[in-house]
């Protein structure tokens, strides 16, 4: 009787969410994965179930092999360096001095940054011919840089201008945990007589595992998912030396018209990204 | 106390140091933007002072991205889509997150595990298959292919739940002993509680619309329907010459979040510490 009663409203709350996330995010999630089983005929649009051939020809493919490369090139450096970061900064910003207030809504200004917008900046400022940073380099009678113009350069000024955006941004996380560090912890084991670092190792670090590990994982899929940067800025190149997964599978899909390969990417990366995560997760569940 | 000034200098020095990290390329594009565009070639290299300081200004750059570029449709299109995804996806999660708290239903805690779940889910990874889906559907290239899909958000759900739960039971119970119905307790008693929450989501879902880039760049091909992001990425392609106007540009898309952050930060900073740490 009671149940039945609740079912309208119950429907009326729950259904409209509940559509939105099945319909948008939940089933393109398991379309893919079939997708990346079939082919699209070019000349009738008919889809052919093709198997794992989609992914035999990725394996096959040195332009897929080269993508696999940079994004774990990219995510093995720009992960460990953004988590780092974001860590320092935390700590500065929860230090116990006058006008800390102004400090933090400094670093608050990224968050109003987008990465496109980021892009757009340092793309004129790094410009190789005529941009401030090598006019400044020149100043200092330092060589001037092709920056992201070269295949050697191009990843390394992405990461840079990745994490010139993203560092603030991870650290507000970090810091709202480091402020429920409880204040008198902190100074009975200082009048213990345990220095900085100790207190770093032995109680900071503890208390903060949740945020710690949220970051970790938020960065780590956020940059194996990175695809705005490159695609503004290098397009994949010089040289494919910018050409991640993402934009690969991006590529395949809007400028080749493969949904099959696109997907059957979208799968290994998603299957890559996990990994990374579980791998954290549980290095940081051992590491104490 | 001067010992203690003295052991924060080295803190305040790298402070300084970071600060200008951030701001300096911003003040950069500031100052540049209001400058015509042959003085910033003229002086870029060598540097001078003249290379940071305007010795004429002008509002060229941003007249010319209204009148030529049609930034001003851009701008308009980009507040309809952050305002309409801010009502929908108040609304969807507000209520969904009302049924998780109030109403009792079989599969309920595994259900609510689901919507977690879908906030763990990357747009990226969604977003090819989605651009199948919404093309038939026939929304693609118009404001319903942007707007709807985002609509229904985890992490709103989330946020609204956490903050149902602290509100004392005794205030529905009562309501509903008065004959109100679920509807009105909703609307009357509920939300108009939930004023905090109400501005975090907000701001969340606002700043993440405005700054999305990739689903709106998949689901829009004609100028008329193009945000801000999009036309941030085509300008570079199209008139990469045009430092002042491209400066001008990343302005614009910068001002409007600064605008709404800075009465409103501490909102922001709740709705992040409640993601993060509670999880």
């Amino acid at each position: 009787m009671r149940s039945k009663k609740m079912l309208g409203p119950l429907l009326l709350f729950l259904l409209p969410a509940l559509t939105g996330l099945f319909l948008f995010k939940l089933y393109p999630i398991g379309n893919g994965i079939l997708q990346s089983l079939y082919t699209t005929s070019f000349l009738t649009g008919g889809q052919s179930f093709v198997g794992f051939q989609n992914y035999i020809t990725l394996f096959q493919d040195p332009v897929f092999w080269n993508s696999l490369k940079v994004t774990l090139l990219f995510n093995i450096i720009i992960n460990p360096l953004q988590v780092v970061l974001a860590f320092l900064l935390a700590l500065l910003l929860n230090a116990r001095i006058k006008r800390i207030a102004w400090f933090r809504s400094i670093h608050f200004v990224p968050v109003a940054i987008s990465v496109p917008t980021a892009c757009m900046l340092w793309n004129i400022m790094l410009s190789p011919e005529q941009g401030v940073v090598n006019s400044i380099l020149a100043a200092f009678g330092l060589p001037e840089q092709p920056f992201l113009g070269s295949s050697t350069q191009a990843l390394g000024s992405i990461i840079a201008i990745a994490s010139w955006k993203g560092v603030g941004y991870w650290a507000l996380f970090l810091l709202a945990g480091l402020q429920e560090v409880p204040a008198s912890l902190m100074e009975a084991s200082s009048l213990d007589g345990a220095g900085r670092w100790r207190q770093l190792i032995h109680i900071i670090y503890p208390m903060m595992k949740r945020p710690l590990t949220f970051i970790v994982v938020s960065i780590t899929t956020a940059n194996f998912l990175l695809f705005s940067p490159m695609y503004i800025l290098t397009k994949g190149g010089p040289e494919n030396s910018t050409n991640v997964l993402m934009l690969e599978s991006f590529n395949s899909a809007f400028l080749y018209s493969d949904l099959g390969r696109s997907s059957a990417i979208v799968v290994i990366l998603l299957m890559l990204t996990l990994t990374a995560v579980a791998v954290q997760f549980k290095w940081l569940k051992a590491s104490h | 106390m001067i010992r203690s000034l003295r052991s924060s200098l080295p803190v305040y020095i790298i402070h300084l140091a970071l600060a200008l990290i951030v701001l300096l390329p911003l003040a950069f594009a500031l100052v540049s933007s209001f400058r015509p565009l042959d003085e910033i070639y003229k002086y870029m290299s060598p540097v001078t002072w003249k290379t940071f300081w305007p010795s004429e200004l002008t509002w060229e750059a941003y007249q010319s991205l209204f009148t030529e570029r049609g930034f001003g449709r851009t701008l308009l299109n980009t507040f309809f889509v952050g305002f309409s995804a801010v009502v929908g996806g108040l609304l969807l999660g507000s209520m969904a997150a009302f049924a998780f708290v109030y109403f009792e239903f079989r599969g309920k805690s595994a259900l609510f595990l689901l919507v977690l779940l879908t906030f763990m889910i990357p747009f990226e990874v969604i977003s090819i298959p989605l651009y199948s889906l919404v093309n038939q559907l026939g929304w693609i290239d118009t404001y319903a292919g942007i707007i709807v899909p985002g609509l229904a958000n985890g992490l709103v759900v989330f946020l609204f739940r956490q903050f149902f739960l602290e509100l004392p039971y005794s205030l529905i119970e009562s309501a509903r002993m008065d004959g109100a119905s679920w509807g009105r307790v909703y609307a009357r008693v509920v939300m108009p509680l939930c004023k905090p929450v109400t501005v975090s989501a907000s701001l969340l879902i606002f700043i993440q619309q405005w700054e999305s880039f990739m689903w709106p760049l998949i689901a829009t091909r004609s100028k008329e329907y193009k945000v801000i992001q999009v036309a941030l990425s085509d300008f570079i392609t199209e008139y990469g010459t045009y430092w002042n106007e491209m400066f001008a540009a990343a302005i614009l898309s910068v001002i409007i979040p600064v605008v709404l952050l800075i009465p409103l930060q501490r909102y922001y900073v709740q709705g992040i510490a409640n993601t993060g740490s509670k999880e």
